[in-house]
């Protein structure tokens, strides 16, 4: 008994003078409340920290998966990004340097990582900086450009060229496909230490990995004989470099970089444009001179361009390099029909170069990576190339408002209007024409990434950025964000689990009940098939099956349908076991007696009055048996014969990481996905042995 | 006794027919015709004897070829049940002779260009040697730590080896398998990510099999640390079960050691439902060890499965599936005899 204090005794006394002793002496008895049951269990399940932080995990987990897709409506499953592949987690692709922020020269991007200019000449780089495929960290600028005025920068997919004041060209990156030719011992040291850290067979997996832009470009359209004199001619001149400057590591069909950029200057003051392509370099000089250098293979259009003069314009989209020459009529790209058909806006059709023009001259192109825009001598806009039908158009201008500036992205071009409005149009799936309203009117100057949009004011100082920040989980070997594809693997992988562990418990629980209640002559029939099945070497079968569904010509969604069926096939005799001994007890009991006596019938005992007292048990197979099965499911298509790619299942999207240097070079790839299968599994798991426990009643758990 | 092992064996006899027939069903489904293949074959080898036959008199020699072939291979027919019996060699083909799986005769692969026999040989040797080692590693490691957890129930550390247990059974055989290259091969550089032995090295004797085990430790362990969780699990329960028993109390009451009690009473006890689950389990782990001879590049039997999936050479395939049905059957064969002999009880039921 507690002491109490003298003030609570006297309360107690009064109390019971007037209103009598009766609820001092219930709250004294300690009487034992009666719970159902089902609240025992309840009660003893939440007693037990571990096993209610895990369903939290696993309700979590359903809820992220299972709504999450709904807050990804851009998404789809064959969605590929060359530019973005194997990115690394990051979320400061839009992070602009503080000391960059109020002095913006320039900022240029092409794949993962930007490359901004400050007026006071210094270069910062920011993004997913480590290019993966070559052990280089292309944030790591050099000294002498970290020393030197730079006047230009362009950045490619993983090389940068920066030109400095004296004229001096510095690059930097990979230089794998004669992205660039250097004589600067930091970077050839940088080179070297990459070299060592990624061995030359790793990297042929990793090239392998990484499905090469070249390889997809190289499939289309054939080059014509003229193009291929202009070749043989680059190839001998790779020949004399290769001789001069080893630091070239490939030889094989690249455009060396002038040798008087290598080692001399190059006219500053009279640059009319420095831009990057894939892996590619242009120079586009005021007098029309051209130097263009780099990787032939993801550019088949390129030779047409070696010692081409009198060029104004220069851009490249992700096959071709495309040209404006001073007839300012049209493009020009060395091929005949490519980017001929004009357009006023997206979503217009489109007419013959010389129709459209009408006379009127194109002063400026803009490429993006499958199409590109140009500006005309009276300052309207067209289009030309294959627009994907997800574009947005282009916005209406008010009347009398003219484009004065404009920029090409990736997908998209961002421009700035003569009344100072800021217009976003063209691709949209990773956020780069989300324009915030913030920057109308005060923006002078826009600058465009690949996905990123920067609007800058009169001072050089930013304004306001919208588009991609970056990947949370990274990307994978096609570019698509793999945070998105683990919610929508999730789903699959988690569908598939539930419905194959409903097809066997509900084959179970009927030959289960049927057998046990029965007995005889059905019992031993039914669990002779079930000892057959069980005799079958689950994962073997599992995957001739598959296989064999997959020669089938049946839609994808019939073969998910099938292999559900098998896993839910496979796997019930276990339960159906269970089930049947469960119903062998209960079938003596008094009640089934009774309900025998009151001339019900057999199956409606089976099945209504048996079945309901083993409800328990059923639930904790079915918790487990969802475990087992989510993680056949992730084996099979792990092995390549679940869920193909494209369909993302937890399973296949480990399916790349089988070989050592991309485990450890793209480790972001399969940490993510494995801790989401396992943290899932285990929960479940853990959830599934609680309630078994806390269910029996002759569990001693006080022991 | 007797009477019941023979009992068991008819039993699985059945069961094997059963099976095999279904899998003859499926095998049946892939649209893979080793007859047509074969006339095929032979039509481009006679092409220039050919050149100057007409596409009719073409087409009537292939049909010919076509017919010859399947007599030959006993596909001349459309009943099932007799492509079957010629197919396991029960009953003679078009020409009366018997060829088929009781003759020794388990097909051809298309893709190795040899006898299917011969092809799976080498593996069946590779998967069988790191299954056993396999199996004696975990049991060296999981049959103590499940007793000690078992004697030593509700402690901190029995907790804890519950939590480790459960993740180590939960966990894809594959996440563990990356996570130990990750760690082994990139991390620490201890062991290579994959492979049977150093490339182009001939070594014999000594050398060659430290040579071997340095190239088989990371799948070892692997495979061992997988099997882990459950198996500490089973032992755990069942010396749980068993410690409660009545015995127990008796021989403590009696003042035998506590040392005789656990070893002596309560893990002979505890030991049937043990073996029942190590035999199930390394029957388990043949199907399982799949997955690792994938991941690591080890030339076994799962290994030859999956590629013999994916180039269609389903002769193989259904061999490799024979063997692992097989397999399960002896093993199940083997713990009902334990059984029988253990627990006359069983025998008597039965």
């Amino acid at each position: 008994m507690k002491k109490k204090n003298l003030f609570s005794r006297m309360c107690g006394w009064v109390r019971r003078a007037f209103f009598g002793g009766s609820r001092d002496l219930a709250n004294s008895i300690d009487v034992e409340e009666v719970v159902t049951p089902i609240q025992q269990i309840i009660r003893n399940f939440l007693e037990r920290r571990l096993a209610v932080g895990a369903l939290c995990v696993v309700i979590g987990m359903f809820l992220l998966v299972f709504i999450g897709p709904l807050f990804m409506p851009r998404y789809y499953d064959s969605y590929t990004e060359v530019t973005q592949k194997n990115v690394a987690p990051t979320m400061s692709m839009m992070k602009v340097p503080s000391e960059l922020k109020n002095d913006i020269k320039m900022i240029d991007s092409y794949g993962s990582f930007s490359v901004g200019l400050s007026n006071a000449g210094k270069v910062y780089v920011w993004g997913a900086t480590q290019l993966g495929t070559t052990g280089i960290d292309i944030g790591e600028i050099p000294e002498a450009v970290l020393n030197d005025k730079i006047a230009y920068v362009a950045a490619g997919i993983d090389h940068i060229i920066a030109i400095s004041e004296t004229g001096k060209v510095y690059g930097w990156g990979s230089n794998k496909h004669g992205q660039y030719v250097t004589t600067d011992k930091e970077v050839l040291e940088m080179l070297e230490e990459a070299e060592e850290s990624v061995s030359d067979e790793e990297a042929a997996l990793l090239e392998e990995a990484g499905v090469s832009a070249a390889e997809e470009s190289s499939t289309e359209g054939e080059e014509g004989a003229e193009g291929e004199e202009v070749a043989e001619a680059a190839e001998e001149a790779v020949e004399e470099v290769k001789e001069m400057d080893k630091s070239v590591s490939t030889g094989e069909n690249i455009i060396p970089m002038p040798t008087e950029l290598v080692t001399g200057t190059i006219d500053v003051a009279n640059i009319k444009k420095l831009v990057c392509g894939y892996q590619c370099t242009a120079i586009l000089m005021n007098d029309g001179k051209l130097y263009i250098w780099g990787n032939m293979n993801a550019y088949q259009n390129i030779s047409s361009f070696v010692d081409k003069e009198g060029l104004v314009d220069i851009d490249f989209t992700l096959n071709y390099i495309v040209g404006l020459t001073e007839q300012g009529t049209s493009i020009f790209t060395g091929k005949r029909g490519l980017y001929d058909q004009y357009r006023s806006n997206i979503n217009t059709s489109a007419k013959a170069s010389k129709k459209f023009l009408n006379g009127r001259k194109i002063t400026s192109i803009y490429a993006t990576n499958n199409h590109l825009c140009g500006l005309l001598d009276d300052g309207s806009l067209f289009f030309a190339g294959n627009f994907p039908s997800d574009s947005v158009p282009m916005p209406k201008l008010h009347d009398g408002e003219t484009i004065k500036q404009i920029g090409a992205g990736t997908y998209h071009y961002t421009a700035l209007t003569s009344e100072g409005r800021v217009l976003s149009w063209g691709g949209s799936t990773l956020g780069q024409i989300d324009v915030p309203d913030t920057v109308n009117g005060k923006t002078d100057k826009v600058l465009v990434g690949s996905f990123q949009n920067y609007a800058v004011d009169a001072n050089n100082a930013l304004v306001d950025k919208w588009g991609l920040k970056g990947y949370l989980f990274g990307t994978d070997g096609y570019g698509a964000d793999i945070l998105q594809r683990i919610i929508q693997g999730g789903k699959m992988t988690m569908t598939i689990g539930a419905v194959a562990v409903i097809i066997s418990t509900i084959i179970g629980i009927i030959v289960g009940c049927l057998s046990g209640y029965f007995g005889g002559a059905v019992d031993i029939i039914l669990m002779r098939v079930a000892e057959i099945f069980a005799a079958i070497p689950f994962l073997p079968f599992a995957l001739i099956l598959s296989a064999i569904m997959a020669q089938m010509d049946i839609s994808e969604n019939e073969k998910i349908f099938i292999l559900m069926a098998i896993l839910g096939i496979l796997t019930w005799t276990g339960l159906a076991r269970m089930v049947r001994g469960q119903v062998l007890v209960a079938r003596e009991n008094e009640y089934v007696t009774a309900a025998k006596a009151m001339g019900v019938r057999e199956g409606r005992i089976a099945f209504r009055h048996i079945l309901p007292n083993i409800v328990s048990i059923i639930f904790v197979t079915l918790t487990l048996d969802f475990a087992t099965c989510m993680l056949t499911e992730s084996s099979l298509s792990y092995l390549g014969f679940g869920v193909t790619y494209p369909r993302p299942t937890w399973g296949n999207m480990l399916n790349g990481a089988n070989n050592s240097t991309i485990i450890k070079n793209y480790w972001w790839q399969w940490v993510f996905t494995s801790i989401f299968l396992a943290v899932t599994c285990i929960c479940i798991n853990i959830v599934g042995d609680t309630l078994r426990d806390v269910m029996d009643p002759k569990s001693d758990r006080d022991k | 006794m007797g009477k019941y092992i023979l009992k068991r064996i008819g039993y699985m006899l059945a069961v094997l027919v059963v099976l095999s027939f279904i899998l003859f069903l499926i095998y049946n489904l892939v649209p893979n015709n080793r007859a047509y293949t074969d006339a095929k074959a032979e039509m481009t080898t006679q092409k220039t004897r050919l050149r100057n036959a007409t596409a009719e008199e073409k087409e009537k020699m292939f049909e010919d070829l076509y017919v010859e072939y399947q007599r030959k291979y006993g596909t001349d027919t459309k009943n099932m049940v007799v492509k079957y019996l010629r197919w396991v060699g029960f009953m003679p083909n078009y020409y009366g002779e018997y060829s088929g799986l009781v003759q020794g005769d388990f097909g051809y692969s298309y893709e190795f260009k040899d006898d299917v026999i011969d092809v799976v040989k080498e593996p069946m040797k590779n998967t069988v040697f790191i299954n056993i080692f396999a199996t004696i590693l975990a049991l060296g490691i999981t049959i103590p730590l499940g007793i000690v957890c078992a004697v030593k129930k509700g402690s901190k550390g029995d907790q804890v080896m519950q939590v480790v247990t459960i993740i180590g059974y939960s966990l894809p055989s594959f996440v563990t398998a990356i996570l130990f290259v990750w760690i082994f091969c990139s991390l620490l550089g201890w062991f290579p990510p994959s492979g049977m032995k150093t490339p182009g090295s001939n070594y014999t004797g000594w050398k060659w099999f430290t040579d071997r085990m340095y190239y088989m430790a990371l799948p070892l362990i692997t495979m061992t640390f997988c099997s882990l969780g459950s198996m500490t699990r089973y032992v755990r329960a069942s010396m749980i079960d068993a410690l409660s028993l009545d015995c127990i109390r008796t021989a403590r009451a009696k003042g035998v050691t506590e040392k005789a009690v656990i070893y002596s009473h309560a893990w002979r006890n505890a030991l049937i439902p043990i073996v029942t689950l190590v035999v199930g389990w390394f029957l388990g782990i043949f199907g399982g060890s799949l997955m690792f001879e994938n991941i690591f590049g080890i030339n076994g039997m799962g290994k030859l499965m999956i590629s013999s999936l994916r180039t269609q050479d389903f002769d193989v395939v259904v061999l490799l599936q024979l063997f692992y049905v097989a397999i399960s059957l002896i093993g199940n064969l083997i713990i009902d005899i334990v059984y029988g002999l253990v627990d006359p009880r069983v025998r008597v039921s039965a």
